[in-house]
């Protein structure tokens, strides 16, 4: 069997460091997570199983993931003003990936909102120096949640380049030297009482589109006022946890807002978005690597017509093309990190440019399209087979399909490429 | 939602008579009554429950004994004239839940074996029906020619290949196989309906009682759905079964597919009938863009729009194939030949529909398609569950080769 490392991505945007992360992380989780997986889906609620292999891939006695983001002097490892930021964020989400897409998010999810705090140009020096103790010092994992979705709204918040916060129903009111927050939020990764820190996207004026109304505040999970709901019972993804959130007259230190008027909607459109995009392309063609593994070893020792399914022409085409997807998928999920990459350079572009932002929209549908498919078709090539989690394919088919769904899904994607390609002035 | 789902999922209600509509509408009920108002009551373990509500569909409404023939106390629609009026039914049970469809379209399938008319098999009938298929809710599994194994040579079907074999012995026949997939509630299956080959590589389909010395089960499976109907990998150590358990005519096996298709075809549509129905009522109240209808959104109603075709589409190939199975009488009845590539070609389109209807339908629905308090994930596993089993190997690359075969006379394929 070929090594899935020879599916093709572009060799000159493989730092040395992404090369690390990698050897690193992929040794761990083969120990640590490939055994285990297949018994995720019962663990959903009380993650028995699940969360210690947490604490050793992010708190301090194992890998330490948690503590990336954070500047060298307060106990981090600088990945924040690293040039490789995007490069390294999908090398972990495709390690991660290819063994469970539910660990990836959970992980993932936990740098998302502390990326609007600590990727230069924008850190915030106070909020870094609040909240690093929680994640640079702690042995067990520390998760966060970037509380988006509300009821009424679905995709409203994500839209943020038409909508402008408008439709934001959370509100903060400035009360002296402290936001008081009211509101709720619907399926965060990491709630139903996973995450210690909140990321929660409010509106200072109701109604309004005025991108300085729109605050991005930090809020611990313990603040009086919080609540998180039980975990949603759902058809993947069991080590992501997820639940309503409610916030009522919830104070937090007016500092805790993650920079200022405008600022905020500027950072969450141009790290939230774009780095959501690159992750989710790196959990998908991770999946799909590891649906190579797992196709390559059926094809290869079942049989139709008394010879390996892969000898049959029919079959080839079939399962040609899933490789073929994957290899494709890899380049355009490393061409999406580099985008993020280049954002310091002269030919690059602002993270939060409608370039960037479209983009990136569109390469994750694209390559979220693909997965969706590969894996089906995959599974019908195992045929009575392919149902049986034994054969991993299925678990995978069940988990990528939230990927497709999250961040406004494959309509606002399609909208926001269209902005962009097309120059849309009301989508 | 207020629109009659007959009435906008159409179908040609001239190939169905009274009867049948009068026992889909009976069905209905059943389904609106015990399921699908109650699915919030049955949040935790609910697929187990379904199957326990079942009972009433099929014992006190009586589809356990529909295709039994009437001098075995059954309601005797074992003529494939009823095919567009089963298909009918198994749409309702599909609509309410698609692991009731499936354990008893299997068994109803097994039972077409060897009561369906012309090749209704007297002998086969008497042995097998007043243990298996008249009484008691008995299960029934399927083992089906698929996939091979590397180095061990098999005689085929169709490519397929056939991991049991049979030979004659002084009391009947010997029946050997290892670690067979089944289809079907085989952990709790009480016959297996087996396709199998003799030493000269003759396939036909012998009936396997779970209880027979040599038979063994193994742990239950654990698969996306129809999560209540148990599955196992099975083998058969030299299983001594009855002479008459043997349907020696050929063409049985291929005579199996069609009403597979139709039967598992009619639960994946059904399903799907009832995910436009949550989708249709979800669509109602939600906004996009701070406040317009999400439904009357362009792109969004083209999403909702693909859901429906797809369902109306596969409704209508469902009910050609009911046509092509039913026939109009003997002259139009197509040989078992023409009907198996027909019926692979269709259920498998009708499976493809299904399953796209609840892709796109999700794409819209977002966290909610995917969270099991809608229902709708639950379809979507289930559906693909039957897609994947009615594959059986290879994906559509079997079923291409077998078209290839009957359209183009293919003879290395």
């Amino acid at each position: 069997m070929k090594h899935f490392d020879e599916f093709s991505r572009p060799e000159e945007y493989v730092s040395p460091m992404m090369k690390h992360f990698r050897t690193v992380l992929r040794n761990l989780l083969e120990k640590e997570v490939m055994p285990y997986r297949r018994e995720f889906d019962e663990d959903w609620d009380e993650h028995r199983i699940i969360k210690p292999i947490f604490d050793k891939i992010m708190g301090r006695n194992g890998l330490g993931f948690q503590r990336a983001l954070f500047p060298e002097k307060l106990g981090g490892w600088g990945l924040g003003h690293s040039d490789y930021l995007g490069g390294i964020g999908y090398a972990m989400a495709e390690e991660m990936g290819r063994v469970d897409t539910g660990i990836a998010v959970a992980f993932l999810v936990t740098l998302w909102p502390l990326l609007t705090i600590l990727v230069e140009p924008h850190v915030n020096w106070s909020l870094a120096r609040e909240f690093a103790p929680m994640f640079c010092n702690s042995d067990k994992a520390v998760f966060c949640a970037l509380c988006m979705t509300e009821p009424q709204g679905g995709a409203d918040i994500e839209n943020l380049e038409l909508l402008r916060g408008r439709t934001i129903r959370t509100t903060a009111r400035l009360e002296g030297n402290e936001w008081v927050i009211n509101g709720h939020k619907l399926w965060p990764t990491n709630t139903g009482g996973v995450a210690s820190l909140l990321a929660v996207p409010c509106t200072t004026s109701p109604g309004s589109d005025d991108p300085n109304d729109y605050a991005l505040i930090f809020v611990p999970a313990d603040t009086e006022g919080v609540t998180q709901g039980g975990a949603y019972e759902k058809a993947g993804m069991a080590a992501d946890k997820n639940s309503d959130v409610w916030f009522e007259d919830v104070r937090v230190p007016s500092w805790y807002r993650a920079h200022g008027p405008g600022t905020d909607a500027q950072v969450f459109m141009g790290h939230i978005i774009p780095l959501g995009n690159v992750g989710s392309m790196g959990m998908l063609v991770g999946s799909m690597l590891n649906l190579y593994e797992r196709l390559y070893e059926f094809v290869s020792t079942r049989t139709y017509q008394n010879r390996p399914l892969k000898e049959n022409d029919a079959i080839a085409g079939i399962i040609g093309q899933i490789a073929g997807d994957i290899d494709i998928c890899r380049i355009i999920g490393h061409e999406g990190a580099m985008i993020i990459d280049r954002r310091n350079k002269p030919y690059g572009k602002p993270l939060n440019s409608e370039e960037v932002i479209g983009k990136t929209r569109n390469m994750k549908y694209f390559v979220a399209d693909r997965a969706v498919e590969n894996f089906g078709r995959a599974m019908d090539v195992l045929g009575v087979y392919g149902v049986d989690r034994e054969w991993d394919i299925e678990k995978h088919w069940r988990d990528i399909k939230m990927i497709q769904l999250w961040m406004g899904g494959k309509q606002l994607c399609q909208m926001e490429a269209a902005r962009y390609f097309y120059n849309c002035n009301t989508l | 939602m207020k629109k009659d789902l007959d009435e906008i999922f159409i179908y040609p209600k001239s190939l169905v008579d009274d009867d049948a509509i009068g026992f889909a509408s009976t069905v209905r009920d059943w389904a609106n009554k015990e399921i699908i108002s109650r699915r919030l009551e049955y949040q935790k373990n609910y697929d187990k429950l379904f199957v326990e509500k079942s009972k009433k569909l099929f014992v006190d409404i009586g589809l356990e004994k529909i295709l039994l023939p009437e001098g075995y106390g059954g309601i005797g629609w074992n003529s494939p004239s009823r095919a567009p009026g089963m298909l009918l039914i198994f749409s309702e049970v599909g609509r309410a839940d698609a692991t009731t469809g499936f354990i008893g379209a299997i068994k109803c399938a097994s039972l077409a074996v060897i009561s369906m008319q012309p090749n209704d098999e007297k002998r086969t009938c008497d042995a097998l029906i007043p243990h298996y298929f008249a009484k008691d809710l008995k299960n029934v599994a399927l083992i089906l020619p698929g996939a091979g194994v590397l180095g061990q040579e098999a005689p085929l079907f169709l490519g397929r290949s056939v991991g049991v074999n049979t030979h004659v012995t002084k009391r009947g026949h010997e029946v050997t196989g290892k670690d067979l997939r089944p289809m079907g509630p085989a952990a709790d299956a009480e016959l297996f309906c087996v396709a199998s080959c003799d030493k000269e590589g003759k396939s036909h389909i012998v009936f396997v009682p779970s209880d027979a010395e040599g038979v063994t089960k193994g742990m239950p499976l654990r698969q996306t759905g129809l999560n209540a109907c148990r599955n196992t990998d099975v083998s058969f150590d030299k299983v001594d079964v009855p002479r008459e358990y043997l349907i020696q005519r050929g063409g049985a096996i291929e005579g199996l597919y069609p009403w597979l298709n139709l039967l598992l075809g009619g639960v994946s549509i059904g399903a799907a009938m009832n995910f436009y129905e949550i989708l249709a009522d979800w669509s109602e109240n939600r906004t996009i863009k701070g406040g317009g209808l999400l439904k009357e959104n362009p792109l969004c109603a083209s999403v909702l729009a693909d859901v429906a075709e797809e369902i109306a589409t596969a409704r209508l190939m469902s009910f050609s194939l009911a046509h092509i199975i039913a026939g109009t009488g003997e002259r139009d009845r197509l040989p078992s030949t023409m009907t198996y590539p027909f019926s692979q070609m269709i259920g498998s389109r009708i499976q493809q529909s299904a399953l796209k209807a609840l892709n796109r339908g999700m794409e819209l629905m977002g966290s909610a398609g995917y969270a099991k308090e809608w229902h709708v994930e639950k379809h979507w596993r289930d559906i693909k569950t039957i897609q994947s089993y009615l594959c059986g190997v290879g994906a559509e690359a079997p079923i291409k080769l077998d078209l290839a075969r009957f359209f183009y006379d293919c003879r290395e394929v």
